[in-house]
């Protein structure tokens, strides 16, 4: 759930994005400690051999943790209509198929490179082991 | 040297055609196949990241494989049995019905793997080979292959890079251990590597084939040019990461690109 700014102005902006479709999320919030079980290998360095649970990350770390998950998650969104246009391709390859697929594939790529970019800065914010 | 050169619509001669196609439906099926391995590698993924990166190697290489069929189609030719015959036959493809270099058959190319530093050697040490080969095809005669290679050659670039990064971060997770490891098991991919390109383009084991593809414009840089393009390239990738290069390696030729019409098994109909 959305918690409200106390500043005005900060809501009147998501007044002025729904005008365009924007749609204050209103699901269940994802389950990052448990998601973080299944990541937390990405940083498990020789200079790092533990990594803190989720809950015990700081309130920066826990932020950036999460930027990193749904980095993720929309990777694994983007990897699905990767998939549709590859499936669609053995209706019968031509131009316009292979230029879908080209456009899927390159967006499933920059989802990836985004998790690799907020996997580095939250690698850049979790302590090491001093040489 | 310059080429007679051609376009999309242009009348090839008969000859130029069946020379160009062999090599295109190399560059096609293998693409793919070599997905299919790399799909295959997968398991040894360690952790997400590294997951995710060869998840997206695999749709890359996919994606070769479609642009080079797109214009193999262009030429006449039914492409879709090729896609059909290699998902349906992933391990042991009809070559009577698809050209896959040897490397990139499973039975040649599953022993080379035990592990993820394999899979991280493989794009550091390999794939320098494939981007100094397929590099060329960007100044061939046939202009339309000679664009898409542009495309291709750029997309490889990224997987050279890959490779870079996954054997850094294997030695970041296993220290010097892991380093020394890693270090041993560069010259069986070198082996591939040096072979990459056939025979040298002169003596007595020279390939029968490289003075026609070489006359047409359609290959446009020696054996020897390309193995020196590749050295340079796996030398400067091997000291970013901090291996060293191993002397005395000798390329293994039976794993090379065959990429000749006198051995190409499958049959390619043209309309």
């Amino acid at each position: 759930m959305i918690t409200p700014s106390p500043d005005q102005l900060v809501e009147s902006n998501a007044s002025v994005l729904a005008k365009f479709g924007y749609q204050p999320f209103g699901g269940e919030d994802e389950d990052w400690g448990g998601m973080w079980k299944l990541l937390q290998g990405d940083f498990t360095t020789q200079q790092r051999p533990r990594v803190l649970d989720f809950e015990d990350l700081t309130l920066s770390q826990q932020e950036a943790a999460k930027v990193y998950m749904r980095r993720r998650l929309i990777a694994d969104r983007l990897f699905e209509e990767c998939r549709k246009a590859q499936a669609d391709l053995f209706k019968g390859i031509d131009t316009e198929r292979v230029e879908r697929y080209s456009i899927a594939r390159e967006a499933y790529e920059d989802s990836v490179e985004d998790f690799g970019k907020a996997r580095e800065k939250l690698d850049s914010m979790l302590p090491r082991i001093e040489n | 040297m310059k080429w007679k050169t051609y376009d999309k619509g242009d009348v090839l001669p008969e000859d130029y055609k069946k020379a160009l196609l062999n090599l295109m439906s190399f560059q096609g099926d293998s693409e793919y196949a070599g997905a299919q391995r790399v799909a295959e590698n997968h398991r040894f993924a360690p952790r997400p990241e590294e997951a995710y990166r060869l998840s997206k190697k695999v749709m890359e290489e996919m994606g070769h494989a479609y642009y080079v069929w797109n214009l193999m189609q262009d030429l006449g030719v039914d492409v879709n049995i090729r896609l059909q015959e290699l998902a349906r036959n992933p391990t042991n493809p009809d070559p009577k019905k698809v050209n896959i270099i040897n490397g990139f058959r499973k039975e040649n190319w599953s022993p080379f793997f035990e592990c993820w530093e394999d899979v991280a050697l493989f794009s550091t040490v390999v794939t320098p080979a494939a981007v100094a080969f397929l590099g060329q095809y960007r100044e061939c005669s046939y202009l339309p292959w000679a664009r898409t290679n542009v495309r291709v050659h750029k997309e490889e670039h990224g997987h050279l890079a890959f490779g870079v990064w996954a054997s850094k971060r294997c030695i970041e997770f296993g220290g010097e251990k892991t380093r020394e490891f890693m270090q041993e098991r560069i010259p069986k991919f070198m082996k591939m590597g040096l072979g990459f390109y056939g025979r040298p383009s002169a003596g007595q084991t020279k390939s029968q084939m490289f003075d026609i593809y070489y006359e047409y414009g359609i290959k446009v840089k020696k054996p020897e040019e390309l193995q020196a393009e590749y050295m340079e390239l796996l030398e400067s990738r091997l000291g970013d990461i901090g291996f060293e290069v191993p002397q005395g390696v000798e390329a293994d030729y039976d794993m090379r690109m065959g990429y000749e019409a006198a051995e190409s098994g499958a049959t390619i109909e043209t309309a």
